[in-house]
């Protein structure tokens, strides 16, 4: 068998046809590249756990690359949230998110320990490509180019089970999806019925999900602290056997709420879809260019203190599920101690002056 | 058709039916059973051209505060957060736009509404601060220029 490198391509949420184009233009050059074996999934944030999506991501053993309407560490995380693991690979494609690796070697050079090096990853690189970071297919062709020639393991044919070899469990999951929810449909590039191994394959990956809202944790830069599951009054985190932190129960989230990622000392949790480049995974604060007209529409003035903000965003949530709110008094002690140490600033000065007057 | 009122931004005439009511933030509210329902006014869909993402951060029904954030929106032309036009309980979003926002754009004051707010307290549309056709008209005039403002600052800047 030859060295195969898989690509996948997860479509986005908007309609935007100069997206749809982008995706399908690039699967259809892929399609005639030699030794790809290409998966078209559904956005891959919304994908249903253990659905027929993350099963298709999970049956890919080499290297590969993913394509996506997010961020390169947000892909990353979610997939390692999905038991999708494996090396972060190095793109060379060039984007406005360049700063990624300074800022990463930045957080590097202190002396913090992070999850990561505590973790045993699988011995397989995964490259994820922004598809925001280019307008047409060629700079993402020829990155892909590049990576398969860079691959040198050897990888396990891709969705070998969809053409005869599933496990027991692939195949159960498979065969239980009613048939309009999701499909595997195969396109070949050239003759059907016995496929070179230098063609390339297109396997669709169909799944109906509604959008999804969820943490992901980037463990390059999360020292387990564990101020998330002090200050997240709604059962998302939990521990594993060894006690990291980890999203157990994802779908716990309140939706739009990303109090949590604006809690953590190391901005190590990313909300994919939150407006905030900051939250949604992105390194550097790459400017929209799109004009934003959230001013016009009714938007408030800002100027709050990311703390705060998470206070009032909990407290929220909290109201609409019907509990009592907790203001700052929950989940932010380690905070208030490290508080008391620092030299009193203005708004404490004024709060004592208040505090003398005999009110 | 019903009667219209035009507010004209530069050469593009937006047109203001006359049989409902306006939000500050360019959304038409239409009385229904027990609250509102929501859509685009003609001057927001101006604005964003053609839509092609509609997320909406909340899960209806929920209790909405004034100007609360409920999700955003992203055009050819824009993108945007989207405000709680009144007070009270969000009943519905249109489910149909979910697949495809372009309803937006095809029929911004009938199928292509958005959602639907309740509220027992308020009986009236001024009580909900709401703006008649004549008031909304000139609510526009007011708020042209810092519109324009707006999109040359961004795209110059």
């Amino acid at each position: 068998m030859g060295k195969r490198i898989a690509v996948v391509i997860s479509q986005g949420q908007s309609q935007n046809p100069k997206k749809r184009q982008l995706e399908e233009d690039l699967v259809t050059k892929l399609m005639f590249e030699a030794g790809l074996d290409v998966t078209v999934i559904p956005h891959l944030y919304d994908l249903k756990p253990d659905g027929t999506g993350i099963l298709a991501l999970r049956g890919i053993k080499g290297d590969f690359v993913i394509c996506s309407w997010l961020y390169d560490r947000a892909a990353r995380w979610i997939l390692d949230r999905a038991g999708v693991e494996g090396h972060e690979g190095t793109s060379l494609l060039e984007s406005s998110a360049d700063e990624d690796e300074e800022f990463e070697e930045e957080l590097g050079e202190d002396d913090k320990d992070r999850v990561i090096e505590s973790r045993d990853l699988p011995a397989r690189k995964i490259y994820c490509l922004d598809l925001r970071s280019h307008d047409s297919v060629r700079p993402y062709v020829d990155e892909i180019q590049r990576i398969a020639k860079e691959a040198t393991v050897s990888t396990v044919d891709l969705m070998g089970w969809i053409q005869g070899s599933p496990t027991e469990n692939q195949l159960q999951q498979y065969l239980n999806e009613p048939a309009t929810e999701s499909g595997v449909q195969t396109e070949q590039a050239q003759t059907p019925g016995s496929p070179d191994q230098n063609e390339s394959q297109v396997v669709r990956v169909e799944e109906q999900s509604g959008r999804r809202w969820y943490p992901v944790i980037d463990y390059s830069r999360c020292t387990n602290c564990m101020e998330c599951i002090d200050f997240c009054l709604f059962g998302v985190y939990g521990v594993d056997k060894v006690d990291t932190i980890l999203v157990e129960q994802p779908d716990n989230c309140r939706k739009g709420c990303p109090a949590c990622s604006r809690v953590c000392p190391e901005n190590a949790i990313i909300f994919p879809q939150h407006k905030t480049p900051a939250i949604a995974g992105a390194a550097d604060l790459a400017a929209s260019l799109k004009i934003d007209l959230s001013k016009l529409f009714g938007a408030p003035e800002e100027g709050k203190s990311a703390v705060d903000m998470a206070v009032l965003e909990r407290d929220e949530q909290l109201q609409l599920a019907g509990r009592d709110v907790v203001g700052d008094s929950v989940g932010l002690a380690k905070n208030a101690e490290g508080d008391a140490a620092q030299p009193k600033d203005k708004l404490d000065n004024l709060l004592d002056e208040l505090d003398s007057f005999d009110l | 058709m019903t009667e219209l009122l035009t507010f004209m931004m530069g050469e593009y005439a937006a047109e203001i039916p006359v049989d409902r009511y306006y939000a500050k933030n360019h959304m038409w509210a239409q009385s229904s059973e027990a609250g509102f329902r929501f859509g685009f006014g003609a001057y927001a869909v101006r604005l964003l051209q053609d839509v092609y993402f509609l997320d909406w951060s909340l899960d209806a029904p929920t209790v909405l505060k004034q100007g609360q954030m409920m999700g955003s929106i992203e055009s050819k032309k824009a993108e945007s957060d989207l405000f709680a036009p009144m007070a009270g309980r969000l009943t519905q979003f249109n489910e149909r736009l979910m697949e495809d926002p372009s309803g937006i754009n095809v029929d911004k004051y009938g199928a292509g509404w958005l959602f639907e707010i309740e509220n027992e307290t308020i009986s009236d549309a001024p009580m909900a601060g709401l703006l008649d056709p004549q008031q909304y008209l000139e609510h526009l005039g007011d708020v042209w220029e810092v519109t324009q403002r707006t999109i040359k600052g961004q795209v110059n800047g």
